[in-house]
């Protein structure tokens, strides 16, 4: 028997959970595999290159646009590559650079770096000294915080997750230095930023066989808002940043050199409620216009708020969530990093200050100080969609073909009350029952519409192309932190439009000329 | 009503690691936290000061460290704090804990009721409490769900027991040491934060207290630690091969071979 036999199953119902992801959407595929590592990688692609199969990357399936649910063909699941490869230290960066393979899960990478204990049998002696340099300095960390922490950081690159605390350190993108990547023809690229730029919108890059790649990116700009929609391009760009974002379609990222930061030696967390929603946002312009930027601002409308409060009285496992007085009406949490004490101190009482002057009291206040409490800060925000997925759920007892429609659409700042006061508009008018909450320090509230019968899911659907036609026409983005998947491809192509859509493809084209990878991901 | 809460420093970890040369616990990198049973005490005196007034202070003994932890009491409304730090209070067990206590509490003077933890998650000896109220002289009740009643000289409360609960009633002054789950903790609030900022943590020296050195400390301690070691289990994993058919023949026969399956 050829060793591709073993690694290529066809029992796919021994596999069925592979054929959908977190987003819910379920697909169909004739096999499966999972590669340990790069040359089983490349012998699966020289049999699935005879009849030219499609082929889906996925990575842990945490993903809610359907990007990793398969269309057909051949999965190629990515999570035996969980291997932490090494460690550097960059002089020129200051900062320590971790190797990963691909299907690494953020939660091992904070645990190993919060440890500080890695497998290290196969590391070099260069990876080793820099362990040893790791574990004589303070404690390092890889910042992006998508709520689902069982996420790969393969699946994280490939959408560009992002999380809370994007706001103050940036998504993904800014924390990958490099990535290896496996074309579907079996040739494999390796891009370094800094090292591969594009000359305005124009790139060659050279494979390891030798071969030339030249094209152009597309010529579209992009929304300057936060955004996970369409490949990310721009003039003279690294050309690491086309493939972070590319939800799987240019090629199969196997390994990544993730940039790590100094973690802040304290941390204060704040949730503040105010009695109104004007209240709130009034305070929310306030605070991220301070100097000291906070890590994240994250929100809560008085639905929200609502919900929990039902959910408390009736799942035991949300008793544990605090008592919220009737005046409690939205809620603000904003996190401070910093390295003093007296410095993050400060960030509590200049938000303090903006507490009251927005109308705010001091006593309708959570502060963290210590880890314990973040933690219930930080399980009331996770309670919210949580309690959403539990609502769902039991409508679908009675209902079910009913999903909740979650949006993830951002705007620019100027913008934020507008975009909040027309999703509120629309909810009401159509009678819909909603929550909204998020991360409003970018204009980036996820608006869940719960559905209680089709009629609502139609209206909410309807509600949810309306506000994306609204948002683009602010300059804003139909996906925020979520990505295209297969799910908003009629966004995306409002958003950019027929040409931007053909530069996309064309941009593919010379990665993955037959369209095998990820067929169905953003076009 | 004046309250006194004692309280510990003990570490954050749910997996305790061991130097396997020194049989000690490892506590590089692992934070300090409120001994989580001691937040059960803290609310509880909170609340009886919410309905009754009076105040609640907070008492500790341990290293320089924990004023950032009694720093943070103070934050949740607890309105003094004292930390009995020295290097000759070190390593007290929990009789040289009480008796240290006792003279924190005595130097603090104006007080009807002490609450404490049932325990701390670090010794797990929940003597401290009832052994503190022995030094003082006055009536205690451990294991305390809820306060049933307070009047002008006595205190009403539930304690439970292994076959239900018993309600119990102690003349003030008194310690009481309550359970998990007896409250919900309170969160900081920015008001409370803020008139902490302007609050000192005391610290207590021995001379502070007239501690008798022949009763805190090592030489305070009766309790000899001989040995502390990890229990060995003789632990041994098969792993069975074959087909799902083939394995769960194997295991049915394995497990009847060491008499797991009950009556033939």
């Amino acid at each position: 028997m050829k060793m591709v036999d073993n690694l290529i199953r066809t029992s796919m119902q021994e596999y069925e959970e592979y054929l959908r992801d977190e987003s819910r959407l379920a697909g169909t595929a004739q096999s499966i595999s999972f590669p340990k590592d790069e040359n089983e990688i490349l012998e699966i692609l020289a049999a699935l290159s005879q009849d030219k199969i499609p082929i889906t990357v996925q990575g842990a399936r945490t993903g809610i646009a359907g990007g990793a649910a398969p269309e057909s063909g051949h999965i190629l699941n990515l999570n035996k590559m969980d291997q932490i490869l090494g460690l550097r230290y960059d002089e020129n960066l200051k900062t320590f650079l971790l190797k990963v393979q691909t299907g690494v899960l953020l939660s091992e990478i904070r645990e190993a770096l919060l440890k500080k204990t890695f497998a290290v049998s196969n590391w070099s002696q260069k990876s080793l000294d820099a362990l040893e340099l790791l574990k004589n300095s303070r404690t390092y960390f890889f910042s992006p915080d998508p709520t689902e922490t069982s996420a790969s950081i393969g699946g994280m690159v490939a959408c560009n997750a992002s999380g809370a605390r994007s706001f103050k350190y940036g998504s993904t993108r800014k924390h990958i230095e490099a990535l290896r990547i496996i074309l579907v023809d079996g040739d494999t690229i390796f891009v370094r930023r800094g090292e591969h730029k594009t000359q305005g919108r124009s790139f060659i890059v050279k494979t390891e066989s030798g071969r030339t790649i030249e094209g152009n990116v597309p010529k579209y700009m992009m929304p300057n808002v936060k955004n996970a929609s369409g490949y990310y391009v721009e003039d003279d760009m690294d050309l690491v940043d086309v493939f972070i974002g590319c939800e799987g379609t240019l090629g199969i990222i196997t390994e990544i050199d993730l940039r790590l930061l100094p973690h802040p030696k304290y941390i204060y967390c704040l949730t503040t409620f105010f009695t109104s929603e004007d209240k709130a946002l009034k305070y929310i312009r306030a605070v991220r216009e301070k100097e000291e930027k906070p890590a994240s601002i994250e929100y809560f409308n008085h639905k929200a708020l609502n919900l929990l409060r039902e959910q408390k009285k009736s799942k035991p496992a949300f008793s544990d969530i605090l008592d919220m007085p009737d005046h409690f009406h939205t809620a603000v949490y904003v996190e401070y990093h910093g390295d003093l004490e007296e410095a993050v101190t400060n960030m509590i009482l200049e938000a303090s200050k903006a507490i009251v002057a927005c109308g705010g009291r001091e006593e309708d206040t959570w502060l963290a100080l210590n880890t314990q409490t973040m933690q219930q800060l930080h399980a009331f925000r996770h309670a919210v969609p949580e309690s959403v997925n539990l609502l769902i759920d039991e409508r679908r007892k009675t209902e079910p073909n009913l999903t909740k429609l979650g949006t993830d659409m951002a705007v620019p700042d100027e913008q934020l009350e507008e975009i909040i006061d027309l999703y509120n508009t629309c909810l009401q008018k159509e009678g819909l029952d909603s929550v909204t909450f998020g991360h409003i320090g970018n204009n980036h509230v996820h608006v869940n519409i719960l559905p209680r019968n089709q009629d609502d899911y139609a209206k909410g659907k309807s509600l949810y192309t309306k506000w994306a036609s609204e948002v683009i026409k602010m300059g804003g983005t139909v996906s925020a932190e979520h990505g295209i998947g297969k799910m908003k491809k009629t966004l995306l192509k409002e958003m950019l439009g027929e040409e931007g859509i053909n530069e996309m493809k064309a941009l593919k084209a010379l990665f993955d000329v037959d369209f095998r990878l990820n067929p169905g991901n953003l076009f | 009503m004046n309250i006194i809460v004692c309280v510990k420093q003990v570490p954050d970890t749910t997996e305790v690691k061991m130097n396997p040369e020194t049989n000690t616990i490892i506590r590089e990198g692992v934070e300090s936290v409120v001994n989580p049973f001691d937040a059960f005490a803290i609310e509880e005196g909170l609340k009886i000061k919410d309905v009754y007034g009076g105040k609640v202070t907070a008492l500790s003994m341990g290293i320089p460290d924990a004023v950032q932890m009694l720093k943070e009491i103070l934050a949740l409304g607890v309105d003094d704090a004292v930390l009995l730090s020295d290097r000759k209070f070190a390593g007290a067990d929990s009789l040289a804990t009480a008796y240290a206590l006792s003279l924190g509490v005595k130097k603090i003077n104006d007080f009807d009721l002490i609450i404490c933890g049932k325990q701390a998650t670090d010794g797990d000896t929940a003597q401290v409490g009832p052994s503190l109220a022995e030094k003082l002289g006055i009536s205690h009740c451990t294991y305390v769900s809820h306060i049933e009643e307070i009047g002008s000289d006595y205190i009403r409360v539930k304690k439970l027991v292994d076959d239900g609960y018993e309600i119990i009633e102690l003349s003030l002054p008194a310690v009481i040491t309550v359970e998990k789950g007896i409250n919900r903790p309170r969160i900081p609030s920015i008001k409370h934060f803020k008139n902490a900022l302007e609050k000192e943590v005391l610290i207590w020296t021995t001379a502070d207290v007239a501690a008798d050195s022949q009763l805190i400390g090592l030489s305070g301690s009766p309790t000899q630690v001989v040995r502390t070691f990890i229990p060995q289990y003789n632990k041994e994993i098969q792993i069975l091969e074959g087909t799902p058919d083939q394995q769960a023949k194997d295991l049915m026969e394995k497990l009847a071979a060491e008499n797991f399956l009950g009556c033939e």
